[in-house]
């Protein structure tokens, strides 16, 4: 147990090494570069070039990457260009709405998708199943921005119950912070719930059709003990494998949700230092995303292992 | 027509709470203080020294901190803001500019020449203007605590615009000392409100200097009598347009900047709303390579001029009529230096001409590349439509639809690119327009021009430099120096409780605005 979990702490090293190299050579090549974005449109050349000069744009790539390493060695993402601050620091000031944000669309994606999914497949091919597979559909097509446009134009324009934008923070109490995150992850957990209902149904359909759950109807169980404690178990793995998925490209992914609702996220964080080339935050936010990925990958592995015990003894 | 717009927008004010209330009394409503204004803007500004950059979005946030030396009146001619008064003696070679006594900044130190000097000399070296007027600058000097005196190399008429430009801002000596050559590190200044906080992505909070030093005059354009009357002002970063517009709508913000204009119908249709049209805002242009082997053929240049048919372009961009113009000016009607010169080869339309012209300059289908963007919707749509016209009397153009920030990287490097968009904002110094800016991207350095620009600047008669002006508008139509496609206005929201003169185009402010109650 304890070299396996030392063995894939230590596989994170050289994906790390990957991203980091892959990031850096990627948006250095994208042209463009901050400079000419801080000097503005009508800036004379001369102008950008000594911008380029004082932000030190002007080494040759090579020696950027290198000093970018040693900086990474000592666990310094640098600091950013536009922020004047640490990228460390910016990243955490991010962290807090994006994992709220996070966590409400999962939990909402969850409490939904996984009844939605194991009812669908008690009564299989029923009017209950199409129906919510229809739905599940429906879900899975609405692009989550319009879902959220929508619900913005009703709840927040029409009806007046909700912030049509924004963020609060925990500091500024518990339920403003639940309230302003309310529609962003509802319109988040609505379209992944439609994934994992989906996901649940199929791997429920297949475990309901082995032969040990004939047997178990056989020897009398009832029905819900048939499905909860013997079927699910088994057909909650793939389920699992996409939630964890799920949450990984959650905490990088929201981004268009993030600019639509107007959270100061990891999504608006990148997508803007993108756009505006800012170097130092594009690599911290890519690598800490990657991170990210891989630890939630082993978590995922790690409760695979209590939930099937053939993979702990292979 | 800027005044009439005024008129009529107070009339829908007072309509609206005549019928509205049953007292209905408007007429003369007493400015309020308090309150915190809301303002949902487009982005996070690319910094907040307004003299690093020549974005807009940077002044129109941080002029409310930091103030010039000049300022604009309502025709956007230069008026003393920090300066008490100037007169201009050697033939134009010495500029005396006497500061305002008692003017403090947000530190409590008062403002002294030993703080205007580094600061003008800080604008010289990093400011994009400030360096372009530099170079006939010979020195600047404190005669005495609140005299500043300029000498010249040569004399400059657009000296004085300069220095009414945000970007020649007044601050501390400390804080000019404190930022090196790089960017400044603290955001102290003169003006009605200081700056209090900025957090990236929410918002920068701004809040009313309690000893501000007001100008007696009152008010007009942007210069005389200043007073903030909101306790705080937000500027938050909403990059979503339909948010801001549904936020303005919900009263979570007061005044949002740039709203799609196909909103403009339903803003029309919301009594709490009204709606401000920014103009001018600028002019959409095809800015042509003169360095490129294609586009340095004036016959080619003027071919594509010819072949252009604005109406259809400006539709596409734009939308309604209410926010483009047809109009030849390289200066906007509403400035003193609008000029009607050669406005026979503005929107000609002409396809015959344009395949004479083809003929006439040999040219034989090569690819012209136009670099364009989506960022800015209008842009691409109005590429979109003339690349359609100019395929239509054989031109063979190759759109490259790329990021702002690609664009403008792109078009630095002058075998990469023939023709490409872009917006020239309003700019009130007329010897300093980017149109006529040899060292611009697109390099039109056409020796009869840059003689007209010269004289332009030794010549401070009102009428000879309107004469000057025509000749260069001329010039720019015959040689093509760069397309103009025509004028755009933008479309702003505000809540209409949001009251006072708080804007004028084509800059927005929020002193001398209130919120009613």
């Amino acid at each position: 147990m304890q070299t396996y979990l030392l063995h894939r702490v230590l596989a994170v090293l050289p994906v790390m090494l990957v991203v980091a190299t892959v990031t850096f050579v990627l948006i250095h090549l994208a042209p463009g570069d901050p400079a000419s974005i801080i000097a503005g449109p009508d800036a004379t050349p001369e102008n950008v070039a000594r911008l380029r000069h004082q932000l030190g744009l002007d080494e040759p790539l090579p020696a950027q990457l290198f000093r970018w390493y040693g900086r990474l060695l000592r666990g310094d993402l640098g600091d950013s260009i536009f922020l004047r601050r640490p990228v460390t620091e910016a990243i955490v000031e991010r962290l807090e709405p994006t994992l709220l944000l996070t966590s409400w669309a999962t939990l909402i994606a969850v409490l939904i998708g996984v009844p939605a999914g194991i009812v669908s497949a008690r009564y299989h091919n029923t009017a209950v199943d199409q129906s919510f597979m229809g739905l599940a559909l429906i879900g899975l097509s609405i692009p989550n921005f319009l879902l959220g446009l929508l619900m913005i134009l009703v709840f927040g324009v029409w009806l007046r119950w909700l912030p049509v934008a924004g963020y609060v923070s925990l500091d500024g109490g518990l339920w403003p912070n639940a309230r302003s995150l309310l529609m962003p992850s509802v319109s988040l957990g609505l379209v992944q719930s439609a994934l994992i209902a989906r996901i649940t149904r199929s791997s429920m359909l297949d475990v309901l059709r082995e032969q040990y759950i004939l047997a178990s109807r056989a020897k009398g169980l009832a029905e819900r003990a048939v499905v909860y404690k013997h079927a699910l178990k088994n057909a909650i793995i793939p389920t699992l494998t996409v939630i964890g998925i799920t949450f990984a490209i959650l905490v990088g992914g929201a981004v268009v949700i993030e600019t639509v609702f107007n959270i100061p996220g990891l999504g608006r964080l990148i997508i803007s230092a993108v756009l505006r080339r800012d170097y130092p935050v594009i690599q911290g936010v890519v690598l800490i995303i990657a991170v990210t990925y891989t630890l939630i990958n082993l978590a995922v592995d790690l409760v695979y292992l209590t939930l099937d015990p053939r993979i702990r003894y292979r | 027509m800027k005044r009439m717009f005024r008129r009529v927008c107070l009339g829908m004010v007072v309509l609206a709470v005549v019928a509205g209330s049953a007292a209905g009394s408007f007429a003369q409503e007493t400015p309020r203080m308090g309150g915190v204004l809301k303002v949902a803007s487009i982005g996070e500004p690319p910094t907040l020294d307004i003299a690093m950059s020549t974005a807009t979005l940077v002044y129109e946030i941080m002029w409310h901190v930091n103030e010039s030396l000049f300022t604009y009146d309502k025709a956007f001619n230069p008026v003393p803001l920090l300066a008490e008064s100037w007169t201009l003696t050697d033939k134009g070679l010495r500029y005396t500019i006497n500061l305002r006594k008692g003017v403090k900044f947000h530190n409590g130190k008062e403002m002294t020449s030993a703080d205007v000097v580094p600061s003008l000399k800080r604008w010289g070296r990093v400011a994009s203007v400030g360096r372009v007027l530099w170079k006939y600058v010979e020195s600047v000097d404190a005669k005495d605590p609140y005299t500043v005196i300029i000498s010249m190399k040569q004399p400059s008429s657009s000296l004085i615009y300069g220095l009414s430009e945000p970007h020649a801002s007044i601050y501390p000596r400390e804080s000019i000392e404190a930022a090196g050559e790089g960017q400044l590190k603290e955001f102290i200044g003169t003006g009605p409100f200081r700056f209090v906080e900025h957090r990236p992505d929410r918002h920068i909070k701004l809040a009313r200097f309690k000893e501000y030093s007001a100008r007696s005059e009152p008010a007009n354009g942007f210069g005389g009598k200043r007073t903030a009357y909101f306790d705080e002002i937000l500027f938050l970063t909403v990059p979503e347009t339909a948010v801001r517009l549904a936020g303005v709508e919900t009263g979570e913000y007061h005044h949002a900047m740039f709203i799609k204009q196909d909103s403009y119908e339903r803003i029309k249709s919301v009594p709490t709303l009204e709606s401000r049209i920014v103009k001018p805002r600028g002019w959409a242009v095809a800015v042509m390579n003169h360095k490129s082997p294609l586009m340095s053929q004036t016959k080619l240049r003027q071919a594509f001029q010819a072949a252009l048919d604005m109406e259809p372009i400006l539709v596409a961009g734009f939308g309604s009529r209410d926010f483009y113009r047809l109009d030849p000016g390289v200066f906007f009607p509403e400035q003193p230096w609008h000029s009607t010169a050669s406005a026979k080869l503005y929107n000609q339309h002409d396809k015959d001409k344009a395949r004479r012209l083809l003929k006439e300059g040999g040219y034989a289908g090569q690819t012209i590349r136009w670099v364009t963007t989506r960022e800015y919707e209008f842009m691409y749509k109005n590429a979109l439509v003339a690349k359609q016209q100019l395929e239509e009397v054989g031109m063979t153009i190759d759109m490259q639809v790329v990021d702002w920030a690609t664009l403008n990287n792109r078009t630095e490097k002058p075998d990469l690119w023939e023709v490409f968009s872009t917006g020239f904002v309003f700019s009130a110094d007329p010897a300093n327009h980017v149109a006529f800016r040899c060292t611009f991207n697109g390099w039109w350095c056409n020796p009869e021009k840059e003689r007209l620009l010269a004289e332009l600047q030794g010549e401070n008669d009102l009428k000879k430099r309107k004469a000057i002006i025509d000749r260069i508008q001329t010039v720019f139509y015959e040689d093509v120096g760069s397309v103009k496609l025509g004028d755009y206005f933008t479309l702003d929201v505000a809540r209409r409780d949001l009251r006072g003169d708080f804007r004028t185009a084509p800059r927005l402010y929020f002193w001398n605005s209130w919120l009613a109650k």
